[in-house]
């Protein structure tokens, strides 16, 4: 419709004048100039870099590897197969309980119960919060002499008992830090979709005597379909992409491997080979799956 | 074999070992060196000090200012911000827009660098600095690849076992008496009793735990057998190797059990509020107990790791240099190679001593005799090795040490019973390993 | 009848349920802050205390010391005004241009609109790592170009461009969609006027883009602000340092003195907070506008 009306106008007008054509194309030319070199041909290097051994220093140096990085990170990078199984920890607990929660918060404070604005901001605290900071706080609450420490009975330096390090529990112990932010984001989110839901509608549903989950799910929910489908993008590419938070954690250490983290060692440290430019495509490919589901959501009207 | 590492062990172990004993007879004469610096070396010179507390950039302030009372040469010391992010970032550090002189320690880190082109060729410098620069030093800043020099040295200091003496009489404990690995068992033994942790450890960052790890290798193995290990010469799947592993494994129900939450300075904390009874590590922070009190460093102590094959004894030892680096990139090549030569020459390094420096010098001008006892027990332990050591990730190619042995060991100490399959994924990883360019 | 006492037993249920929900949310909110008061506790007491009589010992005394150090010794005003230095800027520019896309591909119909749309998209949220290291290059090769490795590789002006290319999809998907529920009457009654392409932009359409604008400005400061990857691998000075990267040098420095630390991490965290609770409502439109297609 959009295009349409659009068309015909600018059909009758015929052409631009040439100061027109300057402004459009300048208009249109440098944010896509910036966008495609600062991104996609990088992007696209990367993809080319992943063939080859390269120490990222001299041009000169690079020399064809084909699938070699590949087979390195299939057959002799045990480290791959952890980050594989981090990160997928890391979208199955957002996608079946922190992004759950985050919605069945938002449903329950939309329901304006006392407080509610309170509860709100609340929540949404800890997303406006940098990453850094995050880990920052998190230490102060789980490391030798944190709080959590303290409330184990282990307040004294020297008895702190591992919890990063933990490998029974430090899986929990980061999706649960994961979670504090997500499950915020997830309920602002949802809470400013419910806003535009007919509030009538739920009621009715109930005096016709819906359960509250058959209200939720045959009238709340599709008409949230737009929210949802942010929602589900955003923990994807939140699950593949997660860095930061290891990084402040754990350093380059690879305490806890994840994917992100695993780009990030091999392609910007001293180590730096183009095994990280693998791993990087390896994400690229993951996160390609969520990327165009998304964009023929959002953009099948326009391609119809 | 085309990705083994091209090391300089040999000439490095027999010559420095003179060195540290030769240092300690030199007297410095005073005379400040007067050749430093060509003419064109003029213009401001920016520094990064490879540190972030607060000592350590005392310490590099005092370097610029006393510089620039000399020269009149302006230096802008900045510091490097957190250590491992810095030595991680070296490579593009160096390819971007340097300081024209930074701190750097010598061996593979600097040598595949220098091959890179990277890093300021020092030959001339370090030969203007003549007999101040002990051949070993020398020959250990050495890049094997094309003979020449790309770092000065400054400091070097030994890794040993670091205690209190003060806890240990507190306990009852003899440290200095230890020579075999029982010994040493009832040591910790004996800590543990008493509610300190026996042996400290702090392997966060993944290469703390490697110093152990070597030592040990040595102390059963030997020097040869460590340095082919790292080399690629020997292998990782080797029952020699398997049995190094097993030992260190009897070390762990010592430790701290937040082993890997902590990093070399959580362990340097313990050992300064007195939580622990042994520490193996280098001693460069010593200067940080100094900083605390005089009463905290003169109560420090280090003695060698204990023996475990008679065959061998104690006659290897990690003690890696540091020293200075010009980044060819920088904006001042000549005045920074005429800063770094400074530093290393006798007035850039009583320059450090007077700032509080407590480091052993590579210099050999500088007044040994005035060592402080902590001091001049760092030199005997040194002396007491046969074979000197960069440090295992200064020895090895870094695309392996950081990014393979590192996680390889914490993985070890979460697990020490998955030796096996730890073993065999790190020589899996080395057999693919590119060729070194 | 029936209707009525239905509707009342319907009431009296809700209240009860309500009332249990209350609590729990309020239960939940409260472990919710724990952490943060936790850390601003922890920055009020000093150090010494911890040390020598344990976490749970009664502070000798509570008082803002520790903001003091924190803005001597570690030269937070410095960093937090780096941070503002690129934030700024970045969110500027990419306004600007997201805007510029925007009105170009829902006022004019070229074939390549849709396409653009989706790469600008697409890019905005592709893993920034697999960018990093041709970028690095390309940022030292242009600065040799022009005599200067400084001028976007450890430089504001690179990292803001690094921000803009990458936050610009975003931008312009928002407000294309926001573009879509303008009236073409708008559009149509300017072109009939004679209006050049750049006055149809600047009178017309600018001025009714400020809700979108104005929310995603709140929403692209803190996320630029918190960024935290680009200012690790692009900046080396650390007295270009923003705030959130250089928090992870102070925590090297200063990991012995936890409460010092603390006050850093309030002191850094206190922007984005001041910013979400003046201009909140801003934020939620913001969050929604890209979701919410009209």
């Amino acid at each position: 419709m959009t295009t349409t009306a659009a068309s015909t106008k600018t059909r009758r007008r015929r052409a631009f004048t040439r100061g027109d054509k300057f402004t459009l194309s300048m208009f249109l030319g440098v944010p896509t100039f910036l966008h495609v070199v600062w991104v996609w041909i990088p992007a696209i290097a990367t993809i080319g870099l992943s063939f080859t051994y390269w120490n990222g220093v001299s041009l000169s140096n690079i020399r064809w590897a084909g699938l070699a990085n590949y087979d390195t990170i299939f057959t002799a990078a045990p480290q791959f197969y952890d980050a594989l199984r981090n990160n997928t920890y890391w979208l199955l607990w957002f996608t079946f309980i922190a992004t759950p929660l985050g919605v069945l918060l938002a449903y329950q404070i939309d329901r304006k119960i006392r407080g509610s604005k309170i509860y709100e901001s609340v929540y949404y605290i800890p997303v406006v919060l940098s990453l850094a900071v995050i880990g920052i706080i998190w230490k102060f609450m789980l490391g030798p002499g944190g709080l959590v420490q303290a409330l184990l009975g282990y307040p004294e330096i020297e008895r702190a008992i591992p919890i990063f390090s933990n490998y029974d529990i430090n899986t929990y112990v980061i999706l649960g830090i994961a979670s504090w932010r997500h499950i915020g984001y997830i309920m602002l989110l949802y809470l400013a979709g419910l806003k535009s839901v007919d509030p009538s509608l739920r009621e009715a549903a109930a005096i016709d005597g819906a359960t509250e989950w058959q209200t939720f799910r045959k009238v709340v929910f599709p008409a949230m379909k737009p929210v949802n489908t942010i929602i589900i993008v955003i923990t994807v590419i939140e699950s593949l992409r997660a860095f930061d938070l290891i990084y402040i954690i754990y350093g380059t250490s690879t305490g806890w491997p994840i994917l992100g983290m695993l780009v990030f060692v091999n392609i910007y440290g001293q180590a730096a080979s183009m095994l990280g430019a693998a791993y990087a495509v390896i994400l690229f490919l993951l996160s390609i799956i969520p990327i165009v589901f998304y964009l023929r959501t959002v953009f099948k009207d326009d391609v119809a | 074999m085309s990705n083994e590492v091209t090391e300089n062990g040999v000439s490095r172990r027999t010559v420095l070992k003179g060195a540290a004993l030769g240092g300690l007879g030199l007297v410095g004469g005073g005379t400040l060196l007067s050749s430093c610096g060509s003419d064109e070396a003029t213009g401001p010179v920016t520094f990064t000090a490879r540190t972030n507390d607060e000592t350590g950039l005392k310490i590099a302030q005092a370097l610029a200012d006393a510089y620039k009372a000399e020269t009149g040469i302006d230096v802008t010391m900045q510091g490097s911000g957190d250590t491992n992010a810095f030595q991680d970032g070296i490579s593009q550090y160096l390819q971007g827009t340097p300081d024209d002189v930074f701190q750097w320690m010598a061996g593979f880190r600097t040598n595949f660098r220098a091959d890179q082109g990277l890093l300021a060729d020092l030959s001339d410098n370090i030969s203007n600095l003549g007999d101040q620069m002990p051949e070993g030093f020398v020959s250990g800043a050495t890049n094997p690849s094309d003979g020449k020099q790309y770092i000065i040295p400054t400091t070097w200091y030994p890794w040993g076992l670091h205690y209190r003496k003060s806890t240990m009489i507190e306990l009852g404990l003899d440290p200095e008496n230890i020579q075999t690995w029982d010994d040493f068992m009832k040591l910790l033994e004996g800590t543990q009793k008493k509610g300190l942790i026996g042996y400290a450890m702090g392997d966060k960052g993944g290469w703390e735990a490697m110093g152990t790890f070597s030592i040990i290798n040595t102390r059963m193995n030997g020097y040869d057998y460590h340095i082919d290990l790292l080399n690629g010469r020997a292998k990782w799947t080797d029952q020699a190797t398997i049995d190094v592993f097993n030992q260190f494994a009897m070390l762990i129900p010592y430790m701290n059990k937040n082993f890997l939450d902590i990093s070399w300075d959580g362990m340097r904390d313990l050992l300064l509020q007195k939580k622990c009874g042994a520490m193996m590590m280098g001693s460069w922070w010593a200067n940080d107990f100094l900083a605390k009190s005089q009463e905290d460093y003169d109560d420090l102590w280090i003695v060698p790791f204990p023996e475990i094959n008679p065959e061998f004894g104690r006659d290897s030892i990690d003690a890696p240099v540091d020293g200075v680096s010009v980044a060819s990139n920088g904006s001042n090549v000549e005045g920074g190679k005429a800063f770094a030569e400074w530093i290393g020459s006798e007035a850039g390094m009583l320059a450090a001593q007077a700032a509080g420096d407590t480091s052993l010098y590579a210099n050999s001008r500088l007044d040994t005799s005035g060592y402080d006892a902590f001091n001049k027990q760092k030199l005997a332990v040194i002396g007491e090795a046969k074979n000197v050591m960069n440090f295992l990730d200064r020895d090895c190619r870094n695309d392996f040490a950081g990014t393979i042995v590192g996680p390889a060991i914490q993985n070890f100490l979460k697990a020490p019973k998955d030796v096996n399959k730890i073993v065999d994924g790190m020589q899996e990883a080395w057999d693919a390993l590119p060729p070194l360019e | 009848m029936s209707g009525i006492v239905q509707d009342k037993k319907y009431r009296d249920r809700q209240k009860r349920k309500d009332f249990f929900i209350t609590v729990f949310i309020a239960i939940f909110a409260f472990i919710w802050m724990v952490p943060l008061l936790w850390t601003f506790f922890t920055s009020l007491r000093p150090y010494s205390d911890v040390i020598q009589n344990g976490v749970f010992s009664k502070p000798s005394s509570i008082g803002i010391q520790n903001y003091i150090n924190a803005y001597d010794r570690m030269e937070i005003w410095e960093y937090l005004s780096n941070s503002f230095i690129v934030a700024i800027p970045a969110v500027v520019l990419t306004l600007f241009f997201g805007s510029l896309m925007a009105f170009v591909v829902t006022r004019y119909s070229f074939k390549f609109n849709l396409y653009l749309l989706l790469l600008f998209t697409a890019g905005n949220l592709l893993p920034v790592q697999l960018v990093y290291a041709p970028l690095f290059k390309m940022y030292i090769w242009i600065g040799e170009l022009f005599g200067n490795r400084n001028l976007l590789y450890d430089s504001f002006i690179g990292l803001i461009l690094v921000h803009v290319a990458l936050q610009m999809g975003f931008a312009t998907f928002v407000m294309s969609s926001y573009m879509k529920t303008i009236p073409k009457e708008i559009s149509e009654s300017a072109l009939l006027d004679g209006a050049s392409v750049f006055r149809h932009y600047w009178n017309v359409i600018l001025p009714l883009l400020r809700p979108p604008l104005a929310a995603l400005s709140v929403l692209m400061t803190t996320w630029i602000y918190n960024e935290f990857f680009w200012a690790i691998v692009l900046i080396k000075s650390d007295s270009k340092r923003p705030i959130t990267s250089a928090l992870g040098r102070l925590q090297g420095e200063f990991v012995t003195d936890f409460n010092l630390l603390a006050a850093g991490a309030i002191m850094a965290a206190l922007p984005t907070l001041i910013i979400f609770f003046i201009l909140k409502r801003q934020f939620v439109s913001g969050l929604t506008l890209g979701s919410t297609k009209g």
